[in-house]
């Protein structure tokens, strides 16, 4: 039973991604392989926020870490990809230690604004620190990967990669969902007070899933060093983050297929409004809009309102009112 | 001495461009609730109201602004009917994402109107310099400081001397209780963000000379619009009016003083400071649960 | 040794004295009521008890350690436990899901056994018809159920109750008291119940404190406290004696 969520969902993303990247075309497939790599970022979005709360305007930041981190590894010190990865991946998660320790004592919109903070300062140093980051310009020349003499070149091998990244990632989140940490995860999110007096440390949990959050966006910064070979600060800015925090909204927020679909909709969708020639991010906007305000639980929760048609529920209501004097 | 003198001018300029948006940023947040992340775009968009009116339909001055003003308070109130009533019972991240995307909504309709290209946004000014003990200040930057002096007077008169002004007190305070007391919540609540509209209209017009006025102006405003009401203390008035000089401030001296590449960072980093050590800024009141 | 002790806790808001020197014991297995009116300081005395609140004088102590200042989730598990006056239930969690968050304090469980820990409970409390359903379809009482059967789920040894009987109807009430009854029975567990409702309180309590402005008026049997001319005037009034129980 434990395993069957995780199985499911690492085979379905195997199956219909393999199902999808047979018919699609190459410029479509390259919007599929950032697709992925997004996804991945926002499964870890979902840990920090889908289910303990925490506003993160940052994630990008993160991102660009991990990305950094493999390019610098990579293109500076000659290191292998495969090397670089792990170390790049856990560099990253260090530094979430040490931010998250301080940062995670604020709350809501206090926490949005440090994390914001947070991103433009990393778009501030990785374009003025000349010597590490190359600055504006950016690294280039980041070698590709490859198994042995197999290049993983182009964009259908690239695929198989990302989607196996995907669906390892995906499957662990399920795990971790249906584990006692989730809940944890989500008891913190729902009501803190009440997940202390239960003898959860909140703390603890907060910076567990922030460091995991961190560790998903990590791993997705490494694949898109290896995938466009190339990275600059305007690839991590703070509008990034915005956009991983739209995705997980639209697909809807707590769920990890929410996730994937919010994903993809949101890479595809600048895409599709292309037509639109210049007015094109304006309708991007208001559709943004329109989303939020008739579709607040995504698409997953439409997709269940549409399934209990027949049996009603209706919204969770908050039952963390504020205490009384005695 | 004299360049000190000149740069501390700049820099209160500066400033207080940032303190009138940040001051409509809190106005915001006490009344409504709501962390405006279109803020920055306010401002762009009183800086093109300017266009409009100064440039395109060649207006008087005083016509001209009040023109411009009569504007951003039109949309204001648009603002609230469109996107504030439909929004306001989601959560924070709803409304922190539909903001952006009205942002973004804002910054693409101005590029489609305008273009990309600059303007020159002029001043009744003109470019006329002072001479003060060996500086030269632009006479622009003087009035800036004036006026946002007057107009922090004239705020001051509203929230305590006018009914209407108490009234949106009352609301910020407490809501249920304004209800109760027969306050038209609804109408204080649009006041809100007219109110908040017009200031950042005011700052637009004040900026657009000194800057340039831009389509892609919103998001920097809006960021130093931010780290001023942290640094100053989230709800307050007072907090943000210091917070923006003090942001204006840091900004014009670190460039000159410490490093010019890293001049936003002295800001950020700061506001980063505070959050840390000291979240209710200079004059907020102690958070406990706040968020 | 008292399982639960505070020793002359002050705790003051601002100018506003919300606990002045306030002992309280609880002896193990005991079942201690405290009552007082509105604001006297009971919901303050369980925060400063189980730490969300600190006293400015005073110590906290349970089975002999000082716990004083000691976060409260080492609190929990030292063996405290409490529920809240309008009952903080996890709105995203099912019935189940809820109380195994409690369970998991264990360390000692894996998923299957935190499952069966927490429908053992569940059974016990009457919640098995509705142990997979959403939280926000139970009526008001059955949730505070769910919050009693989530506390109980950490194996307390001193559970600390704020006022459960508040916003039930006279059936959920009589359901309350059938379930504190089975619970005062419990080997070793002490209660500490906070409550207006007078029938529940001296029918249940071995001991009980009154408190008023933030201090302690009276102590004893509840015998005793329905004759204390101090706790008449301040709170039972007179008409209560003739009441009866």
């Amino acid at each position: 039973m434990a395993m069957r969520a995780p199985l499911a969902i690492a085979a379905a993303i195997l199956v219909l991604g393999g199902l999808v990247a047979s018919v699609l075309p190459e410029y479509y497939l390259r919007l599929f392989n950032l697709s992925a790599i997004s996804a991945v970022a926002v499964i870890g979005l979902n840990f920090a926020f889908g289910y303990a709360g925490l506003i993160s305007l940052g994630h990008a930041a993160f991102v660009g870490m991990g990305a950094y981190g493999l390019a610098i590894l990579t293109t500076a010190w000659g290191w292998s990809p495969w090397l670089a990865m792990p170390a790049a991946i856990v560099a990253t998660a260090a530094l979430a230690v040490l931010i998250g320790y301080p940062l995670l004592r604020l709350r809501g919109h206090y926490l949005a604004l440090a994390t914001l903070g947070l991103n433009v300062s990393f778009y501030i140093v990785t374009s003025n620190w000349i010597g590490l980051t190359g600055g504006t310009n950016g690294i280039a020349r980041i070698p590709e990967l490859a198994i042995g003499s197999l290049a993983l070149s182009g964009e259908h091998r690239f695929l198989c990669v990302a989607l196996v990244t995907l669906a390892v990632v995906a499957a662990l989140a399920a795990m971790l969902h249906a584990s006692r940490h989730g809940r944890e995860m989500m008891a913190v999110r729902d009501d803190e007070i009440a997940s202390e007096m239960i003898g959860i440390d909140v703390t603890r949990v907060k910076i567990t899933a922030f460091v995991l959050s961190a560790i998903c966006a990590a791993i997705a910064g490494c694949l898109f060093a290896l995938h466009v070979r190339f990275v600059a600060p305007e690839d991590f800015t703070y509008a990034h983050s915005i956009t991983y925090l739209a995705m997980l909204i639209v697909g809807g927020e707590g769920t990890i297929v929410g996730a994937i679909l919010g994903a993809i909709l949101l890479t595809f969708l600048p895409e599709w409004l292309r037509f639109l020639g210049t007015t094109y991010l304006l309708f991007f906007g208001l559709l943004m809009l329109c989303i939020l305000v008739f579709l607040p639980t995504g698409l997953v929760g439409l997709g269940r309102r549409l399934r209990l048609r027949s049996r009603r529920t209706p919204p969770p209501a908050s039952v963390g009112v504020p205490e009384m004097t005695s | 001495m004299a360049d000190f003198i000149q740069l501390l001018v700049n820099g209160l300029a500066i400033g207080s461009v940032y303190a009138l948006a940040a001051i409509g940023f809190v106005i915001v947040y006490s009344a409504t609730g709501v962390v405006n992340f279109a803020a920055g775009q306010f401002v762009m968009f009183g800086t093109f109201a300017g266009v409009v009116t100064l440039i395109n339909a060649q207006l008087p001055w005083s016509v001209a602004y009040g023109a411009a003003l009569a504007i951003m308070a039109l949309f204001g109130a648009l603002f609230f009917i469109t996107v504030y009533l439909p929004l306001r019972r989601g959560s924070i991240v709803t409304i922190i994402i539909g903001t952006v995307a009205v942002g973004i909504i804002m910054q693409n309709a101005a590029l489609l109107s305008f273009g990309s290209w600059p303007f020159r946004l002029p001043s009744p000014l003109e470019d006329r310099v002072v001479n003060l003990g060996g500086a030269i200040i632009s006479t622009h930057a003087l009035g800036v400081v004036g006026v946002t002096a007057l107009m922090v007077a004239g705020l001051w008169v509203l929230f305590n001397r006018t009914s209407v002004g108490i009234g949106m007190r009352a609301v910020a305070q407490d809501l249920q209780a304004a209800k109760l007391m027969g306050l038209k919540v609804n109408r204080l609540l649009a006041l809100s963000w007219v109110l908040a509209a017009v200031l950042a209209g005011v700052a637009g017009l004040m900026l657009g000379p000194m800057w340039f006025a831009d389509v892609n102006m919103g998001d920097p405003i809006a960021l130093k619009a931010f780290a001023a009401t942290i640094i100053g203390g989230f709800g307050s008035l007072p907090g943000a009016i210091v917070g923006g000089l003090f942001v204006g401030l840091s900004e014009v001296l670190g460039a000159s003083y410490v490093s010019s590449a890293y001049k936003d960072l002295i800001s950020f980093g700061i506001m980063i400071l505070f959050l840390l050590v000291r979240p209710q800024g200079v004059f907020g009141e102690k958070i406990q649960d706040r968020g | 040794m008292n399982v639960l002790e505070a020793r002359s806790i002050h705790k003051r808001y601002g100018g506003l004295a919300a606990l002045e020197d306030v002992t309280l014991t609880v002896a193990k297995g005991q079942f201690v009521a405290v009552i007082g009116p509105n604001g006297a300081g009971k919901s303050t005395l369980l925060n400063v008890l189980t730490g969300l609140a600190m006293p400015d004088e005073g110590q906290v102590l349970l089975d002999g350690q000082t716990i004083t200042r000691m976060a409260t989730n080492r609190r929990i598990r030292a063996g405290l436990g409490r529920t809240f006056q309008h009952g903080r239930v996890f709105a995203r969690l099912n019935v189940l899901e809820n109380v195994m968050t409690g369970a998991a304090i264990r360390g000692d469980l894996n998923e299957a056994g935190l499952r069966d820990a927490a429908m053992e409970i569940i059974e016990q409390m009457g919640l098995a018809d509705v142990a997979f359903d959403a939280i926000d379809s139970l009526s008001y009482g059955r949730r505070r159920m769910v919050e009693l059967a989530r506390a109980l789920a950490c194996r307390p040894h001193v559970l600390l109750l704020d006022e459960p009987a508040a916003g039930l109807n006279s059936g959920e009430v009589d359901q309350l008291i059938e379930r504190l009854t089975a619970l005062r029975a419990t080997h070793g567990l002490a209660i500490v119940l906070i409550e207006h409702n007078m029938g529940m309180v001296m029918r249940l309590a071995e001991r009980i404190f009154v408190l008023n402005f933030g201090c302690r008026i009276a102590e004893g049997t509840p015998a005793e406290i329905q004759a204390d001319p101090a706790v008449l005037s301040a709170y039972l009034g007179e008409g209560y004696v003739h009441a009866g129980v």
